[in-house]
């Protein structure tokens, strides 16, 4: 007789071993979603250097509070939710000098990007937005989350998040009206 | 294209420099604290920095009084000398003036 043991204890997920102690496990998972937090640095302030030292201090957070994640989807929402308020809490301390269109960095070709000119235009303007916007904005285009989502993350009332987006989508759209 | 569909290329996940899960894990094994802890310590450090500068301040302004105040014993010594040398020759006068008293 063969006893039925559930996959995850057969094959234990890299988020499992790492929270057991595992550095290999532990690199793996920074490995999984390290685009995903310096992403949302970089796309946040548009600074390369800043968004390496902010991820960089976010999962070294994560390695502090690993006992208190308890799931792999947990993990995807507090690495999302530490990286937005990080974001937002030093740009709140120290005002960031908003990189310029002409100084702003290139962007690796890629070739999905249809019109690198206006992705780097893009990019820029959102990096001009408020704060709470810009968090909004980065979670919803970069992350592809609801609004439902971005609530939770962002710690706001679901229509605060709606209202956050709009006035956004607004203000690019005026942006590039006005410099077609 | 529309708006969004531009934001979500625009705002597409990207890597940081290869290497990156190696220099988190140099982090930890170096302070595992993060960067704005790093930042921390760099108060920290000021604060250092800026109670050994009053600790010199305060050693230096002790040194200094010090130094005064055995200024101010040497010269007192120096008047006392000079007012023993003094008495002694006004006592070596007076005791001529009285020989040459005698004599007449």
């Amino acid at each position: 007789m063969t006893a039925i043991v559930p996959e995850a204890l057969q094959f234990p997920t890299a988020f499992a071993r790492a929270q057991s102690g595992d550095h290999d496990a532990f690199a793996e998972l920074v490995g999984k979603h390290e685009a995903m937090v310096y992403s949302l640095a970089w796309n946040f302030f548009g600074d390369r250097s800043k968004a390496e030292e902010i991820a960089q201090d976010v999962f070294l957070q994560l390695y502090r509070h690993l006992e208190s994640i308890e799931s792999d989807s947990h993990l995807l929402f507090w690495l999302r939710q530490v990286t937005t308020r990080r974001c937002i809490d030093q740009l709140r301390r120290a005002r960031f000098k908003i990189v310029s269109l002409e100084h702003a960095e290139d962007v690796a070709a890629s070739p999905r990007v249809a019109d690198p000119l206006l992705d780097r235009r893009l990019k820029a303007m959102v990096q001009e937005l408020p704060e709470l916007q810009r968090a909004v904005v980065t979670l919803r285009y970069q992350e592809d989350l609801d609004p439902s989502e971005i609530c939770g993350i962002v710690g706001m009332p679901v229509n605060t998040v709606k209202s956050h987006l709009h006035r956004a989508l607004q203000a690019l759209r005026r942006k590039l009206e006005k410099h077609p | 294209m529309s708006l969004e569909e531009d934001l979500r290329r625009a705002l597409r996940r990207e890597s940081p420099a290869p290497g990156f899960a190696a220099r988190v894990l140099e982090r930890i094994e170096r302070d595992g604290e993060p960067a704005t802890q790093v930042r921390q310590h760099s108060g920290r450090t000021w604060r250092a920095v800026a109670a050994s500068l009053t600790l010199t301040a305060l050693l230096g302004g002790w040194a200094f009084t010090v130094h005064q105040r055995r200024e101010g014993e040497r010269a007192r010594e120096q008047v006392l000398l000079a007012m023993r040398i003094a008495g002694e020759k006004v006592r070596y006068a007076q005791q001529e003036v009285r020989t040459i008293g005698s004599t007449d």
